[in-house]
């Protein structure tokens, strides 16, 4: 029996990773309680938010998910003191992510690459990183069950897929979407210096309904979010589950993970709104609530028989924190090109992410943002002192003749790239997160001799007459690797079903179990790896 | 009474006698035949759980005023479906409500239009039922109404009033068309099954023949040659087009049962069928004709938004105020339709002006276009549009004073000016159209011993019962 305080499997988290493990389970009759620490919130309420907003805040998406103060999350224009996440390193690990019942899908563009079977065995064949516990054949079945659980779009033109290495065992189940007139004009300028720009796999609904969702009707808005419910995001999850009898507790904060005797955990506590501590029991537990807040969370739930935090006997907890650092060349073209009809990420080139070179340094994957440009636009026009319609029209031309390539690179997990408890508190009194954080040789010598030559040699074949390199590293929201999974229990913090090496009843699927994240987003691994886990828990419930 | 007890004793019999009767070999194009007439008739929309469920096993649960109505298995499983059912039985079941075991169908199976089918044509259907059609050995979920809804004997009386017991027959002044037309649209397609009000006893008012009425939570319009109530303002082509695609560019476009219609049947019919549909139905007149001249409902209604007065301010203040309705159309519905409404250059997705659904004589279809959605399957396209009700998939799932809101914004901004919608109609749309408290009322009635009551009641069960209890999760 599901209960307000006790349930067969607790949930922390409502995000993808932990909706589709939820189904899992309520489809093979167990009883499930979810945990979400932010509010839940209706479509409507957020696209107001976004449309509410001045267009000088737009720069950053949160604003459509203001943060609550027991759940507080990264918001735009704080001061570094007053913001949620703490920085030290080189580099920030500046990311946006969302504590509202759904997670951070409501606002991810729904790009969906594979990892490739090189990818997985990146110390095998280049000797730098480490390798994945199992190869891409045993991904291969939770991936396809990813695109049709989510609902992914894909070409069946096998020289459009990717990966080109590795077996596909079964098609998209929606077709690609089409390119815009940009993606055409963008494929046919790289195809001549021997790129091939292919159609990203995405989860939208392309040109039918699917899942009880409607088809894409182009809004160019994925990104803060779908108005239309036609990407997937975990939102369009949260009802079906509850029919199937979940039950979903929100702005309920848990801070400690309990363990008992055996070492097994006994409970999670959380606190309410009003600050008042809860205590949850149960007889397996999932922590699902993202690669930072994870980790976070077994920090602070040190105890006696886990000095270092729970499921840290390797320390590994909190470390190797990765993500795809990004660089973005901002192209001015003399002939228009025109983005934003269509998804806001749409195409990209993966094949530069692959290569012997991987030995020396990172592989980069190059995308043509689809975003409709105006909004970035419209600033730069206005500073010209234009007004009427010669501001109109510099809008305009600026809209079609100018766009952003975006290189993601591939980062190595690094120890020292690591998450711990601040002394700064947050509202309710917890330990505020801070990562440390360099991107590394490994990327810097990518950008130096690879991948920005690559961008100005395609800006350049696009015809620009300007091109602006973000001075800085940008942070992709792909948060990975501070849960990492191995074999090897000393050192590695979860085996290959996300299950916690030190505590058999605690899984800890998702992104902070990626070894290796390559160039391409994180989250179809993600889940890939949350259906593999929700396959284990399964088989274990049953000897439960 | 003594009639009910011969034919509770002659049914047993007859299943054993006639359960050879389906050995017979029947002819391919007989067949074929057979399938097309259960197409024009849409069988599969009824008897097919279209969550996942086989064709023809039935088991789709229909939402009627007084209980639930479970559609049966009409495959030719022997244990299961009619695959004992002889030729006359099946002919019976078909045009005359009665079931193999002699047993009273509900109305909901629309057994007074297809009344009119040739033997000819029922032979074509049987012959598709019992060798066209996969057997499905699975029971469908038994009909399990209240007392004293379950006594299926009472139909007998009603039949005798309400039953027509005649086949067609070609009225030799009109058209070969018109007859052919005639023939299909009371018989096989059975329009006036939604598009007739009904009587005191649920009856079809025949005398207002397709003038319109409530199908559980939508409303079938008037298609009577009306100009101004009807669609006496279509050509012929246009009500053609309407029936294969399912659509009329910013006029109208099939919702409901009517989108069912036009997914599982009228889209496979034959150009000539659906000409000789248009023909009959463009010569109906209305009894109720009264103005000869005025604006119809499809061509009310401009462009236009409430922006200005929300935009830029907190969107729960949006809700508090008196343009709550703006700004959940701007929130949930411009998205697709456009901030003006003005819908798409390609008309899947439709203007909200210009729209019969906003500009009907009543809200019933603005709200429950909003509630339930639209899906519809043609060749070309399957359109989608998804519900805003208490669904698993519902967009977002708003609530009665919401969705009266919308709905008065979408009449004053796009259509009907003139009606208004309270929380509590949407209440009644919600759960499927008007209930009846006629269950009550009969119990009391048969405690004072007044059959007629019994009557009304049964009439009620079947009225408008195609009103499908939809799986929430329409995929």
């Amino acid at each position: 029996m599901v209960t307000k305080n006790s349930a067969d499997v607790v949930i922390v988290g409502t995000g993808v990773v932990g909706v589709v493990i939820a189904e899992q389970l309520l489809d093979a009759g167990h009883s499930v309680l979810m945990i979400e620490a932010g509010p839940r919130v209706t479509r409507a309420e957020v696209v107001e938010n976004w449309r509410n907003a001045p267009l000088g805040v737009k720069g950053d998406t949160s604003v459509a998910y203001p943060s609550r103060p027991w759940a507080p999350h990264p918001m735009g224009g704080e001061k570094p003191e007053d913001a949620y996440l703490q920085f030290t390193g080189p580099d920030a690990y500046d990311q946006t992510f969302i504590r509202y019942a759904g997670g951070s899908t409501w606002h991810w563009a729904g790009t969906s690459w594979r990892l490739t079977p090189e990818d997985m065995r990146l110390n095998s064949l280049y000797g730098v990183g480490r390798d994945w516990a199992f190869d891409y054949d045993t991904l291969e079945p939770y991936y396809v069950r990813t695109e049709h659980k989510l609902g992914i779009c894909g070409p069946s033109d096998r020289s459009q897929q990717w990966p080109q290495t590795g077996d596909r065992s079964a098609p998209y189940p929606m077709p690609a979407l089409p390119f815009s007139p940009g993606e055409v004009k963008f494929t046919e300028v790289v195809k001549t210096l021997g790129y091939n720009n292919i159609p990203v796999s995405q989860a939208r609904n392309s040109g039918m309904p699917y899942d009880g969702r409607p088809a894409c009707c182009a809004n160019n808005n994925c990104v803060p979010v779908c108005p239309v419910a036609a990407k997937y995001d975990a939102e369009t999850a949260l009802h079906r589950l509850e029919k199937k009898g979940a039950t979903l507790l929100v702005d309920s904060v848990v801070y400690k993970v309990e363990t008992n005797a055996q070492n097994k955990i006994e409970a999670v506590h959380f606190y309410d709104q009003h600050k008042e501590s809860h205590r949850i029991t149960g007889k397996l537990f999932v922590l699902a609530c993202n690669g930072l807040e994870n980790p976070k969370l077994l920090l602070m739930s040190q105890d006696d028989r886990n000095p270092n935090g729970v499921a840290n006997s390797s320390d590994q907890v909190g470390r190797n924190m990765m993500d795809h650092p990004a660089r973005t060349f901002t192209v001015t073209t003399k002939e228009p090109f025109w983005s934003g009809i269509g998804p806001v990420v749409n195409s990209g080139i993966m094949e530069t992410s692959q290569g012997a070179f991987r030995s020396e340094h990172a592989g980069a994957y190059f995308r043509y943002n689809n975003f409709a440009r105006n909004r970035f636009v419209t600033f730069a026009a206005l500073k010209k002192g234009l007004v009427g319609k010669a501001l109109d029209d510099e809008i305009r031309r600026m809209a079609a003749c100018t766009a952003d390539i975006v290189a993601a690179h591939e980062i190595l997990p690094d120890p020292n790239n690591r998450l711990t408890l601040s002394d700064k508190k947050d509202w309710l009194g917890l330990p505020k997160p801070s990562i440390n954080y360099d991107v590394g040789d490994y990327v810097r010598k990518c950008w130096e001799v690879y991948s920005q030559p690559i961008g100005k040699q395609i800006a350049e074949a696009m015809g620009a007459i300007d091109i602006k390199i973000s001075p800085k590293y940008n942070n992709s929201k792909h948060i990975m690797g501070g849960t990492i999974m191995g074999k090897d229990a000393s050192n590695s913090v979860v085996d290959v079903d996300c299950r916690a090496h030190d505590h058999e009843n605690l899984f800890i699927p998702g992104g902070g179990a990626m070894a290796a994240g390559a160039c391409g987003n994180s989250t179809i691994t993600m889940t890939a790896l949350a259906l593999k886990a929700g396959d284990a828990i399964v088989e274990q419930m049953r000897g439960a | 009474m003594k009639t009910v007890k011969s034919f509770a004793l002659a049914a047993p019999l007859a299943l054993v006698a006639l359960a050879p009767a389906a050995a017979q070999e029947f002819s391919k194009e007989l067949i074929e035949k057979g399938r097309y007439l259960a197409t024009a008739s849409d069988c599969v929309a009824c008897h097919t759980n279209h969550d996942g469920g086989k064709p023809m096993a039935g088991g789709l649960a229909m939402a009627s005023p007084v209980g639930t109505i479970m559609s049966t298995n009409i495959t030719p499983s022997k244990q299961f479906g009619i695959g004992n059912y002889s030729e006359a039985q099946f002919a019976d079941a078909v045009r005359k409500g009665v079931r193999g075991d002699g047993a009273n169908l509900y109305p909901a199976m629309p057994y007074v239009s297809y009344s009119n089918m040739t033997d000819e044509d029922i032979n074509a259907l049987y012959a598709y039922f019992m060798q066209g059609v996969e057997p499905v050995d699975e029971k469908a979920p038994e009909t399990k109404l209240p007392f004293p809804m379950n006594i299926r004997v009472s139909m007998m009386g009603w039949n005798l009033l309400f039953r027509p017991n005649e086949v067609h027959k070609d009225d030799p002044i009109q058209s070969d068309e018109w007859n052919r037309g005639k023939y299909l649209a009371e018989g096989a397609a059975h329009c006036s099954t939604c598009h007739t009000p009904r009587g005191v006893f649920m009856q079809e008012q025949k005398s207002l023949n397709l003038t319109g009425g409530q199908v559980g939570a939508w409303y079938a319009p008037d298609i009577t040659n009306d100009k101004v109530h009807g669609i006496g303002s279509w050509s012929k082509e246009d009500l053609v087009t309407y029936l294969k695609t399912g659509k009329l560019e910013n006029r109208a476009q099939a919702a409901g049962s009517m989108a069912e219609a036009i997914s599982y049947s009228f889209q496979h019919l034959t150009d000539a069928d659906l000409n000789a549909i248009a023909t009959y139905v463009r010569s109906v007149p209305s009894a109720n004709a009264g103005q000869a001249s005025g604006v119809t409902r499809f061509d009310k209604g401009s462009a236009g938004n409430d922006m200005a007065t929300f935009r830029g301010k907190n969107y729960a203040d949006g809700l508090k105020g008196d343009h709550a309705g703006g700004q959940i159309f701007a929130a949930n519905c411009a998205s697709c339709h456009g901030y003006n409404a003005q819908g798409t250059k390609d008309g899947y997705y439709p203007s909200l002006f210009h729209n019969a659904a906003t500009a009907g004589d009543n809200s019933i279809n603005v709200i429950s276009a909003i509630l339930n959605g639209v899906d519809r399957h043609t060749e070309a396209d399957h359109v989608f549009m998804p519900p805003f009700g208490d669904q698993v998939n519902a967009v977002v799932q708003l609530n009665n004073v919401e969705v009266a809101s919308l709905s008065n914004y979408l009449l004053a901004q796009y259509g009907n000016n003139k009606l208004t919608v309270t929380p509590e109609d949407v209440q009644v749309i919600r759960e499927g159209g008007p209930k009846s408290n006629i269950v009550q009322l009969a119990r009391i009635g048969m405690g004072a011993g007044v059959a007629a009551v019994l009557l009304l009641v049964v009439g009620f069960v079947w009225y408008r019962a195609r009103r499908k209890a939809r799986p929430a999760h329409a995929a």
